[in-house]
C-alpha cells in the first residue's frame, strides 16, 4: 500500500516521535507505515486521516494487482 | 482534533519492571540450584526449594502480559511472530532431544531440563530480532 504519511509528516513539520505521540504508537510503526513496510490496521488509519484532516484514500492508496 | 498524550504507565507496564522480573526469575532459579545441591535437605524441604522459581515466573508473566496489553498494533505483530518463530522450534528442541535419548546416550549433566529451559529464550529473542528487522 502507498502513503504518503511521510509528506505529510513533513509538512507539519513534526518528527516521527511527535506523530507517534499524537496517534499513540511508537516511533517504529511510524516509520514502519512510512516505509511501507507496515500496513496500519482500518482503526489506525482512520486515526491518521482524522489527524491530518484528510480522507483516508488520500492518504492511503492501495495497490490491487 | 485534539491531541490526547498518552497515559503514564504504571510501574508493572514499564517494560524495565518485566526485565526485573525476568532477572529476579533466574537469579532465583540459580539460587534454587544452588540450594538443591547442599546436602542433608529433607524430600519436602527440596520440593519447596525448586517450587520457589514459580513466585518470580508469576510476577514476571503479570509484568509480561501487561507490557503486551500495553504494545501498539505493530509491536503486538512483531511480538507474535516471534512467538511463531520460538514456539515450533522448542517443540522440535524437545522433540529431537526425545528421539536422540532414544538413539544415543545422552548425558544428563548437559541435557537435563535444567539446560534445556535456556534455548526457548533464545528462539524467543532471535524471533524478535528477525521479526524487528523486516520492519526496520
Amino acid at each position: 500500500m502507498k502513503t504518503k504519511l511521510r509528506l505529510l509528516r513533513a509538512e507539519q513539520g513534526w518528527s516521527q516521535g511527535e506523530l507517534a505521540e499524537r496517534l499513540g504508537v511508537s516511533r517504529q510503526t511510524v516509520n514502519a507505515i512510512e516505509t511501507e513496510k507496515y500496513e496500519p490496521s482500518l482503526t489506525l488509519a482512520f486515526k491518521i486521516a482524522r489527524l491530518f484532516e484528510m480522507k483516508l484514500e488520500d492518504i492511503f492508496q492501495p495497490e490491487f494487482e | 482534533m485534539t491531541v490526547r498524550p498518552q497515559q503514564e504507565k504504571s510501574i508493572v507496564q514499564r517494560p524495565a519492571f518485566g526485565i526485573i522480573a525476568g532477572a529476579l526469575w533466574v537469579a532465583v532459579y540459580m539460587i534454587s540450584r544452588m540450594i538443591l545441591k547442599t546436602p542433608d535437605l529433607g524430600q519436602t524441604t527440596k520440593i519447596l526449594v525448586a517450587l520457589l522459581p514459580a513466585i518470580p515466573c508469576g510476577l514476571f508473566l503479570w509484568a509480561f502480559m501487561r507490557n503486551i496489553q500495553n504494545l501498539d498494533e505493530l509491536e503486538r505483530k512483531v511480538q507474535m511472530e516471534a512467538f511463531a518463530f520460538a514456539f515450533p522450534l522448542t517443540i522440535f528442541l524437545l522433540m529431537l532431544l526425545g528421539l536422540l535419548q532414544l538413539a544415543v546416550e545422552l548425558s544428563p549433566d548437559n541435557w537435563s531440563y535444567r539446560h534445556v529451559w535456556a534455548f526457548p529464550p533464545v528462539f524467543y529473542f532471535a524471533g524478535l530480532a528477525i521479526a524487528w528487522r523486516r520492519y526496520k
